[in-house]
């Protein structure tokens, strides 16, 4: 695998801020990298780096095994992305828009090419109409067609869902995994939502203010044995004793809220129901969530613990 | 494949003329030229007495209302209206993509900075150019075509100009020339304005008011104001009129197809030209040092 892009030691200070505090990730050929974090975490001010947009206080940036500021045009000319909202020029027509953004790639493209791309993300039928009377998730559609039509080996795709209703999100989703699966494209997706990621990246990178906080293989990171569950019953203090002297002693966790919470692994969890009835535990809610998620969830509601997941 | 600026000005030039904005310009001018036209030809020979009354006695033959009189007085009364014209589009270039998000999407393409800004420059100069033209075919052709054509006769505070009429139409071809100077200084003025903001409001307003602060410097009779009157640009903006002014042989008569103070046109251009070098310069070396966080 080569590294498509790798950073090292990057940061980004504004006015004694640190927006990016040394960060360093790599990311390899074929890759669904997700880039997750909340709000502010510094995710939009590195992929605005990685695109020249915003220069590092301090660090080193290589895409394609070439230094990104010194070899700029020739390495974006490899990048398509999309920026936040992709705002596009209103008073254009979708397929002008394309054909402009296309030509400040350096590429042609025929009427035919144009409509093709249009058509990949459902916008063939109002290729004409001004982006003036698109909604919300058509520009964020059409933002990724612009990202895609210099067929790019890299695509960076900063919050691609924000504003999506569930219908647009999961036609973002699809379209990510028909890039990467028959396209293979390497592609950077930031997104504050874990759940989203989990069902298309390969490897995932967790920052918060502006800070590494894990990285690793999706498939480690969400393996199935590292499952939470969050229990609710009618009395939890009499089934949080009765778990206590059972087989299931070893699964409790620290009580965090009026909840009751356990680790296990993720085909336990019948196994658990079936015990609380046998055992006339009247149960309330039983939700479970992956680990990283619970991990995650903690991280962005403030609360920073040191990461123990592995590569 | 390399950009070259050809293609980038190119598509500069769609965007200015895409939008509805553009057109504001030639249709507020027009309307403009117009209504004095109309007032002068309704109520020209009114006006032409009113001149001659300030002046005493004076026995005028021919037509004193004519087309290159009519367009002199457009041109005076347009000296702050096509500059804020300009201001319109230039100081919204680069602070206008901004506003609207799509200056990252710009930059973050395989094109340096420095191409951008200088495409976006030219094609305001383009977009300048053209609007200068159409004034000129209204303000000149038109009004020739209108009021005929005739002898010049100007009014200075303290001498009378009267200039032939085959000796006119090359003076004025020479003012738009100067006048473009002019208004790329202006749009140069904007560009760099706009360079330091992210909304257009901000650039376009404070354009246009340096351009009124600077003019009414240029006019208070006040010494301290008078020190700094050479180094405005809005001082040398005015000095397309000197080409209406003709030198005169030892008998004190006028000699045709001449000019009165050539160095100081060029004196005048040549300080334009280096406001413009220097604004632009600033441009680019703004916008390449910028972050792009908008």
């Amino acid at each position: 695998m080569h590294p498509v892009i790798s950073v090292q030691h990057l940061s980004k200070e504004y006015k004694n801020i640190h927006a990016v505090n040394d960060l360093s990730f790599t990311v390899n050929e074929g890759d669904v990298y997700g880039f997750l974090g909340q709000n502010g975490a510094g995710k939009s001010t590195t992929i605005r780096m990685l695109l020249t947009l915003v220069r590092p206080t301090a660090g080193k940036i290589e895409l394609f095994g070439q230094n990104l500021f010194t070899h700029r045009n020739k390495v974006l000319r490899n990048i398509g992305a999309v920026i936040e909202n992709p705002d596009v020029y209103q008073y254009l027509s979708a397929c002008n828009n394309l054909k402009l953004f296309a030509r400040m790639s350096g590429i042609h493209p025929t009427t035919n090419q144009l409509m093709e791309q249009l058509d990949m993300v459902g916008l063939k039928d109002r290729a004409d109409d001004k982006v003036q009377t698109y909604s919300q998730g058509m520009r964020q559609r059409l933002g990724i067609a612009i990202a895609l039509i210099h067929d790019p080996q890299l695509i960076i795709l900063d919050e691609p869902t924000n504003g999506l209703d569930p219908q647009g999100i999961a036609d973002i989703r699809n379209l990510i995994l028909h890039l990467s699966r028959n396209k293979k494209k390497t592609l950077l997706i930031s997104s504050h939502l874990l759940s989203e990621m989990e069902q298309v990246a390969t490897r995932l990178l967790i920052i918060d203010k502006g800070k590494k906080l894990v990285e690793g293989n999706a498939e480690t990171l969400f393996d199935p044995a590292q499952t939470v569950i969050e229990l609710e019953t009618l009395n939890n203090e009499a089934a949080r004793i009765q778990l206590s002297n059972s087989q299931w002693q070893q699964a409790l966790q620290p009580q965090r809220n009026d909840k009751i919470l356990m680790k296990m692994h993720r085909d336990q969890i019948p196994e658990l129901n079936v015990w609380l009835v046998q055992n006339d535990i009247r149960v309330v809610g039983l939700q479970s969530r992956h680990s990283l998620e619970d991990y995650f969830l903690q991280v962005t509601n403030g609360t920073q613990h040191v990461a123990t997941f592995t590569n | 494949m390399e950009h070259n600026m050809w293609q980038l000005l190119q598509i500069e030039l769609y965007k200015i003329f895409r939008r509805p904005r553009t057109y504001i310009a030639f249709g507020a001018s027009a309307a403009l030229i117009i209504i004095l036209q109309f007032g002068l030809k309704v109520d020209g020979s009114e006006y032409a007495s009113f001149m001659l009354q300030s002046i005493g006695n004076f026995d005028v033959q021919g037509k004193l209302l004519n087309g290159y009189l009519v367009c002199f007085i457009i041109l005076q009364l347009m000296l702050v209206h096509v500059p804020l014209l300009v201001t319109l589009i230039a100081a919204d270039m680069i602070s206008g993509e901004a506003s609207h998000g799509t200056l990252r999407m710009l930059l973050s393409k395989p094109i340096s900075r420095t191409s951008v800004v200088m495409a976006k420059f030219y094609a305001t100069c383009v977009y300048t150019f053209l609007l200068l033209v159409w004034v000129a075919i209204l303000a000149l052709l038109v009004s020739l075509l209108i009021f005929g054509k005739s002898d010049l006769f100007l009014m200075r505070s303290e001498y009378i100009v009267i200039i032939r009429k085959d000796d006119i139409f090359w003076r004025y071809i020479c003012a738009f020339c100067f006048a473009y100077i002019s208004l790329v200084t202006v749009a140069a003025l904007g560009f760099f304005l706009s360079s330091l903001a992210d909304n257009s409001i901000g650039p376009i307003v404070a354009t246009m008011s340096i351009i009124i602060l600077f003019t009414v410097l240029g006019t208070l009779n006040i010494p301290v104001y008078k020190a700094i009157n050479p180094y405005l640009f809005t001082t040398h903006m005015v000095v397309w009129k000197d080409f209406f002014d003709e030198k005169v042989n030892v008998s004190n008569e006028a000699i045709a197809g001449t000019i009165e103070n050539l160095p100081s046109i060029i004196h005048s251009l040549l300080v334009l030209t280096v406001y413009i070098i220097v604004l632009m310069g600033a441009t680019v070396w703004v916008v390449r040092k910028k972050d792009i966080l908008s």
